[in-house]
């Protein structure tokens, strides 16, 4: 299989590089393949947001960045992973500990479960501090203090020696957002860090992690979320996910005005708007996310798409980039951009 | 086709003056800092009848570690001829007093014989002035005697006083079982710990060769050790530091750790799932910080619970063994050997009366304590209202 090239970003090489990701799950029902043939660049300095229904593979890709999968049941079986020109599926469990929470580090979408109930925040974020770096007590929980005034903890003394529950949801978020970045990692990814929040703090919460963002200079985010308006709040581009597989990687704008896939035309058109034209249904896509342990052998969305024609349901097509910087991996394509069968009336 | 652009405008998208007008949090009032374990142990204080169980016999216990001063046959202090003397730590033999004997000097006899003699010596003697292994022989008719004004719980079958050998006894029971369940918990954490956290196959051969292991017949086992390793009484030394005292607790402990196992393993196949466990490793903590620091205090809470129950049964086990002949060798003073002697002498009601009583007290008290302990670790109260 060739690699394709690049898919580029806003400046220069990338940051991280995925390749040929395959992370499929051994399970008594069989093998789900989570993740089968990732290809993905993160740009420095961007915002990539990756997005895809429940199963599409989204988080099991984060989680493969850091060698987070639980093994057994989960193991990465192929691809590389190239982040500052390492391999990071090669390096030692020390190695990698070493970047986890430095160079790259992680937020979750629960923050009412993701710290430890029996410790104070203080404790979590100076663990963080400590677990990578030779510094004193004093020294960490000055930092520590620091981190949590810049995102957004009034009073960092007093609440640092708080628990867990003494914390809303969208404190505790900021909290994670503070451990995530007390280090200055390269790359926060966030896994549906706003998922489990008030709609009111997710607009904080996505504003307060750009914010972060841009004080550290270079760094970027790699943005996991089912939310399409999210990716529209905050991304410079989008993957979008499907069975496994990347579908289609194009820039905001791109994707918004113009999308490829039939896929993502689905997504765009299952939003529900609200400036006016409240006549019309919103469009449904129709089926479900196919059984995971039984994939089509070709196109992944053929069982649900409305232009399946011949060689779809036998031959995966290759992800290509069919305009500059947009990429689609659909039998549609190459068209030059316009798909070779309109798209169904609304 | 309706362009999807502005579609996304809603749902989490904020007009920026709300927005901005939000961003910073409302000050909440900081309440103070109370960590779980601090409520537990206010809701543990509210519950009396184990508080104040948990008073009492923490308190006999550490006042059990002062018995020498309080009940001994060896005097605090002598002033004997201008100097004083203190035998309680250096020892004196019995002609240094001017007593005509050889080895220890009866310190009881020497008060009357100073106090008679009225020439300005004197001896302090302990508050109980009677020693643990002392057989008081010139008490009227023949041993076990009867309870008296000096001895209220008579003495036994050897004339040593009840009631000292009963308090002695205490200590060595209550240091026994809090030693046996300290080894068996971090042997019993350490496995459970790794099976639960690894799982796999470390797990399932791992809880196989528990199960074997725990199908030995622990009584038998410890009579055969108990017959190969004569258990030997070192006059002199201290009473926990007879080796025998370590040995049986070693033997013990081997017995008595798979218990928790299967609950710390639980507790790490729980815990290990949640996300902090997650986030943790995906900040860079090592596994065993992963394992230690932040699975088990969260794994703690049947270890807890357990703990009065698991002395329960260590005092019982060490009672049994005592009673069998099994346990710390003689002179040791320890109650399931007072016990067999009760049962060799059912007409002698105190010897059978008292030390029941002072069993069934402790463990009765132990009970309460673990009791409480266990409401108060309940998880179910501060999850209700969540």
């Amino acid at each position: 299989m060739s690699l394709p090239a690049a898919q580029g970003g806003p400046e220069g090489s990338p940051l991280l590089t995925i390749r040929g990701l395959r992370t499929y799950f051994y399970t008594e029902s069989g093998v789900a393949k989570a993740v089968d043939g990732v290809d993905l660049d993160i740009a420095q300095g961007e915002v990539l947001g990756l997005v895809g229904e429940s199963g599409s593979g989204k988080s099991v890709t984060a989680l493969s960045i850091l060698r987070l999968i639980p093994d057994p049941p989960g193991r990465i079986v192929a691809g590389e992973i190239l982040y500052k020109g390492r391999d990071l599926l090669q390096l030692s469990w020390d190695d990698i500990r070493e970047i986890r929470g430095n160079e790259i580090s992680m937020v979750f979408q629960e923050p009412m479960t993701s710290l430890n109930p029996v410790f104070t925040i203080g404790m979590q974020v100076m663990e963080v501090i400590q677990a990578h770096q030779r510094v004193s007590k004093r020294e960490a929980h000055a930092r520590a203090v620091e981190i949590l005034t810049e995102v957004g903890i009034p009073d960092p003394e007093q609440r640092m020696k708080q628990y867990p529950h003494h914390f809303s949801g969208g404190q505790r978020q900021r909290v994670m957002i503070a451990i995530a970045l007390v280090l200055n990692p390269s790359l926060l990814i966030a896994d549906e860090p706003t998922t489990a929040l008030d709609v009111t703090i997710q607009a904080q919460i996505l504003d307060l992690m750009l914010e972060m963002k841009e004080r550290r200079a270079g760094a970027s985010i790699l943005l996991i979320t089912h939310n399409l308006a999210v990716v529209a709040e905050t991304c410079d581009r989008v993957a979008v996910m499907y069975g496994g597989k990347i579908q289609e990687v194009a820039s905001i704008d791109a994707l918004f005005d113009a999308p490829f896939h039939p896929y993502t035309h689905g997504l765009l058109g299952s939003i529900p708007s609200v400036d006016g034209k409240k006549a019309h249904r919103l469009t449904v896509i129709p089926g479900s996310v196919p059984d995971i342990y039984h994939l089509p052998v070709g196109c992944k969305f053929v069982t649900r798409c409305p232009y399946a024609f011949e060689p779809c349901p036998d031959i995966e097509p290759p992800l290509i980039e069919d305009a500059p910087g947009h990429w689609v991996r659909c039998h549609l394509y190459p068209h030059g951009g316009t798909p070779a069968v309109p798209p169904p009336a609304k | 086709m309706s362009t999807p652009e502005p579609a996304v405008d809603n749902l989490t998208h904020v007009p920026p003056d709300l927005a901005s007008s939000m961003l910073p949090p409302p000050v909440t009032t900081t309440p103070p800092p109370e960590s779980l374990l601090r409520k537990r142990l206010r809701k543990f204080r509210r519950l009396k009848r184990g508080y104040f169980s948990f008073v009492f016999v923490v308190t006999a216990y550490l006042i059990s570690f002062f018995l020498p001063l309080i009940a001994n046959n060896i005097a605090l202090l002598v002033r004997y001829n201008g100097s004083y003397y203190v035998p309680i730590v250096h020892y004196r033999s019995a002609s240094e007093f001017g007593q005509a004997a050889f080895g220890d000097p009866d310190y009881r006899a020497l008060k009357q014989q100073f106090a008679a003699a009225g020439q300005g010596n004197w001896v302090l003697m302990p508050l109980i002035p009677y020693g643990p292994n002392e057989a008081l022989l010139d008490l009227p008719g023949t041993p076990p005697n009867p309870p008296s004004a000096q001895h209220p719980f008579g003495t036994d079958d050897r004339g040593r006083d009840v009631l000292v050998r009963l308090a002695y006894g205490l200590n060595i029971s209550l240091t026994f079982a809090l030693l046996v369940a300290l080894v068996g918990n971090i042997a019993g954490i350490a496995v459970g710990a790794s099976l639960g956290y690894f799982g796999g196959r470390i797990d399932i051969f791992g809880q196989r060769g528990i199960e074997i292991w725990s199908s030995l017949p622990f009584l038998y086992v410890v009579i055969i050790i108990g017959s190969v390793i004569v258990p030997v009484y070192t006059p002199g030394r201290y009473q926990l530091l007879q080796p025998s005292l370590w040995l049986l607790v070693v033997i013990l402990a081997a017995f008595d750790w798979m218990g928790i196992t299967y609950y710390i393993r639980g507790e790490f196949y729980r815990e290990k799932a949640k996300d902090y466990v997650g986030a943790a490793i995906a900040t860079g903590v090592s596994e065993p910080g992963i394992m230690f620091r932040h699975i088990l205090p969260n794994a703690l809470t049947p270890v807890v619970s357990f703990a009065p129950f698991e002395i329960v049964a260590n005092i019982s086990a060490l009672v049994a063994l005592d009673f069998l002949g099994f346990g710390l060798p003689a002179p040791t003073p320890s109650w399931g050997e007072l016990i067999g002697q009760g049962m060799e002498n059912l007409t002698k009601w105190w010897l059978v009366f008292y030390p029941l009583g002072v069993l069934f007290l402790t463990l009765l008290l132990v009970v309460f304590i673990g009791e409480a302990v266990r409401e108060a670790f309940d998880p179910k109260e501060f999850s209700r209202l969540r």
